[in-house]
């Protein structure tokens, strides 16, 4: 059997959601050891679906399924003094600890990082909320809309002539999640070297923010402001947009080589190389709606596999838009085995994404998400 | 000597160029690893070139990009020419290097470092516990491994953009290439555990990340649904799957706009007060989640038609004190002069070669037990070349020769001629603004920063 690279590592998750999840889950996938404290109800992800046949189970909810295998399920109240007490039992056998609380929170319940670090000095206790524990909106509530929002990507996001658009996929607490995960690994290996844990504050805005490409610094260098412009973004490499096409969409890049002969080639016709608007970049970039009166007829009479391939094999980086159905039936991924598979109890086999890497000598691993409370006896008796 | 930071005394080789590779190393670097840039003169960074201050493109542009500085603060330069057509010299210096380095980061196309006999098999020869990540498109398997790949092209092929998009309309890209910042945290956290793993065990690994594929999980709710019922994904605009209302709305002035979520029962009852609205809270339609999202495009014009008399900041602040979830939507100026983020000091003031300039973090996190280095400047091309090649034992006359032979220098190579390439990092801003691409242009922008 491979080795894991975190084996031997306890993490007590007390968050909730999806970031403070996924970056536990990310911690299990290596081989950390996973135990998720829920409040009675449960994690609220349980209840928000999709469910096998639209019917609602807080042990086979897709979203908390994704967000949380290879898990153990613990029910704590840590509105009750046992609660409290069975907590901090457990964290006296943790080394992380994920928690998403409304910052004050745990400190209020005696939860703190001080007061548990006294007991657990090499605990790395990460917080992770949508706006971190100090700053003006520390207490606003937050979502992955509210930080698109607030982080400026939003505004720079959609059609020029409509309202701003949010990402989809709840792209706020996913990069939270990773910056989390990032943050932990870097406090265990400080750990490693001091001996010693800490706090950890994450800002799902903040992760969010760190992404921006290059917004808030045409502003800084420039004095330019930046508007949303299509799938435009970066201005002087059109088109890098997305089209429609006979079966689909296609993502038509044209990169370093492409133009003006290749893209005439594939469009299949030649004469297109002596025309400006494939000769001078610039020219085309400011006179789009006259290249694209060229483009699109052309797209709409071809399936995008076909022109993906096509465009490859003459070195044009274009790109395909796969969606779940086409993701998980992809030759490339499967080759690559990048969907890992649980058997999900009531639920059956389900694709999990997945292999976000590939370690050889610490590959990851995966397992289904948990029912509600199942661990509670054997986890809490333990740890007496 | 320690500096107190986890990774002080660990030092990457960075082949990496553009966003997502150095994504990963400039957290290496934050996280105080010794982070070696390698470019060569004839293939600098290509971000190098983009976002010019006052968009002024005179002397040495090349040491000047706005786009440069934001995920390069912080390392050294070595510029080294190490292709085959340069003889063996700068592929010597690089194996030199790697017998140092603790880890490797390259975003080339598979197999380029092993043709260059410089891949994980080969590293390992002359380091044992190297642990090499390789950052490509596409991944090192499979049918579309030697794809030509582009960042734009990448969130499409995640599928992310297949849930992102207008109500009935086309999928659209998030305004940034968003699979390399997502990829490039991904593969700082791969390194992190593998260095967690070496500390364990003394082993080094390779890891080969594919960037199509570090972005799937954000499509993992569909996905499951898919799996589960067969159902693919309606792309729903900026509506929520669970909550009623969700939206962005518009508020007084030009382009203003404000979000806002509210999620159950109680916090509708808030709103509705906080508005001055109390009578939607009794009206039927709007009664619970269920008729609320049955009722949504009646529900969205009714609070269009109070945000649009109120200023987007006042509006967010009132609701949140309510209990309410909004947020202002700000334009990449606004995020500058924020007073959340200012107070957080998400902004570095960074003194690049022109002064100090605001800069974003690259980790979205605080640590008690030490602070991020982030305020670094990025390095001049091919700065720290003899600092770094004296390290390897080289003597000056090595070094000047190796300056003649241009196998290393602090001008790029390119085969495009020098004026020709200062026209072109010079950006068209007033027909950007007439496309619409741009709003305002401020030429008074670094006296409303502070930083004049």
């Amino acid at each position: 059997m491979p080795d894991s690279a975190l084996a031997g590592l306890r993490v007590i998750d007390l968050s909730q959601g999806i970031a403070g999840p996924y970056c536990a889950r990310l911690l299990g996938d290596l081989g950390a050891e996973v135990i998720k404290v829920e409040p009675p109800e449960g994690d609220y992800t349980r209840s928000l679906g999709p469910f096998p046949g639209d019917r609602p189970d807080p042990d086979q909810s897709g979203l908390f399924i994704h967000l949380n295998g290879s898990k153990q399920s613990v029910t704590l109240d840590i509105e009750t003094d046992t609660g409290r007490e069975a907590l901090r039992r457990l964290l006296a056998t943790a080394d992380v600890l994920i928690e998403s609380e409304t910052p004050g929170r745990l400190a209020e319940l005696g939860l703190g990082y001080n007061a548990v670090a006294k007991d657990r000095p090499g605990l790395v206790y990460c917080s992770v909320t949508p706006f971190g524990q100090t700053g003006p909106y520390a207490k606003y509530k937050g979502n992955s809309l509210a930080c698109m929002a607030l982080s400026g990507l939003m505004y720079v996001t959609g059609d020029p002539d409509k309202e701003p658009l949010c990402t989809g996929g709840e792209p706020a607490d996913y990069f939270g999640g990773l910056h989390a995960w990032v943050s932990v690994l870097a406090a265990l290996e400080h750990r490693g070297e001091t001996g010693v844990g800490q706090h950890v504050d994450v800002s799902c805005l903040e992760a969010l923010g760190c992404a921006d490409e290059y917004n808030t610094t045409m502003y800084a260098w420039l004095g330019a402001v930046r508007r949303r412009f299509y799938s435009r973004h970066h201005i002087p490499t059109y088109p890098s947009e997305i089209f429609p096409c006979r079966d689909g969409h296609i993502v038509v890049i044209g990169g370093a080589t492409g133009f003006p002969l290749m893209m005439a080639i594939l469009l299949e016709d030649p004469e297109l190389e002596n025309n400006p608007l494939f000769q001078n970049l610039w020219l085309r970039t400011i006179q789009w709606q006259e290249f694209e009166k060229i483009l699109r007829p052309y797209l709409a009479e071809h399936d995008w596999r076909d022109l993906l391939e096509r465009a490859q094999e003459l070195r044009i980086p274009f790109a395909a838009v796969m969606s779940p159905a086409t993701l998980l039936a992809d030759e490339h991924l499967r080759e690559r085995g990048f969907f890992g598979e649980v058997d999900q109890p009531g639920a059956g086999k389900l694709p999990i994404a997945g292999n976000i890497f590939r370690m050889t000598e610490t590959p990851l691993a995966f397992g289904p998400a948990p029912a509600l409370g199942a661990d509670t006896a054997n986890v809490t008796e333990a740890a007496k | 000597m320690s500096n107190g930071l986890p990774l002080s005394g660990i030092r990457v080789l960075d082949l990496t160029q553009v966003y997502a590779g150095p994504t990963c190393t400039r957290i290496l670097a934050d996280l105080g690893a010794d982070v070696i840039k390698i470019e060569g003169l004839k293939r600098m960074d290509i971000t190098r070139n983009f976002v010019m201050p006052e968009n002024i493109s005179e002397d040495d542009y090349w040491n000047k990009a706005g786009y440069f500085q934001l995920r390069n603060g912080g390392k050294r330069s070595l510029t080294l020419d190490f292709s085959e057509e340069s003889g063996g010299d700068g592929i010597e210096i690089v194996t030199k290097l790697a017998a140092q380095a603790d880890i490797v980061a390259e975003s080339f196309t598979p197999h380029v470092m092993a043709k260059l006999g410089i891949d994980y098999e080969s590293l390992t020869m002359i380091k044992p516990d190297i642990i090499m990540i390789s950052m490509s498109g596409y991944g090192q398997t499979g049918p579309w491994r030697d794809y030509s790949a582009y960042g734009m092209g990448l969130e499409p092929a995640s599928g992310l953009s297949s849930i992102t998009g207008y109500r009935g309309g086309d999928p659209l890209r998030t305004g940034i290439s968003f699979t390399d910042p997502y990829s490039g945290v991904v593969g700082a956290g791969a390194v992190l555990a593998a260095l967690v793993y070496r500390r364990r065990t003394g082993k080094g690994q390779y890891i080969d990340l594919s960037e199509q594929e570090t972005a799937v999980p954000l499509v993992g709710q569909a996905l499951m649904d898919y799996a589960m019922n067969g159902r693919e994904p309606e792309r729903i605009g900026n509506r929520s799957h669970w909550y009623a209302p969700q939206g962005c709305y518009p508020c007084a002035g030009d382009d203003n706009w404000l979000v806002i979520t509210v999620r159950d029962d109680g916090e509708w009852t808030c709103f509705c007060e906080a508005t001055g609205h109390e009578g939607w809270a009794t009206d039927k339609r709007f009664a619970d989640n269920q008729s609320r999202r049955a009722n949504h495009d009646a529900l969205d014009e009714l609070i269009a038609g109070w945000t649009r008399e109120q200023d987007q900041y006042e509006a967010m602040h009132r609701l949140q004190a309510a209990g309410v979830l909004a947020a202002a939507v700000l334009n990449p100026k606004q995020v500058l002069f924020d007073s959340h983020l200012k107070a957080r000091g998400f902004f570095d003031r960074v003194e690049t070669e022109q002064g100090p300039r605001p800069v974003p973090h690259q980790v979205g996190a605080k640590f008690s037990a030490f602070e991020m280095p982030s305020a670094r400047r990025a390095p001049r091309l091919g700065e720290h070349n003899h600092e770094i090649l004296k390290g390897l034992g080289l003597s000056d006359d090595e070094i000047r020769d190796l300056e003649e032979r241009k196998v290393i220098g602090d001008e790029p190579q390119s085969a495009v001629p020098l004026p020709v390439m200062r026209m072109f990092v010079q950006w068209p801003l007033t027909s950007y603004q007439q496309m619409g691409a741009l709003g305002a242009i401020e030429e008074d922008h670094r006296e409303q920063l502070g930083i004049e």
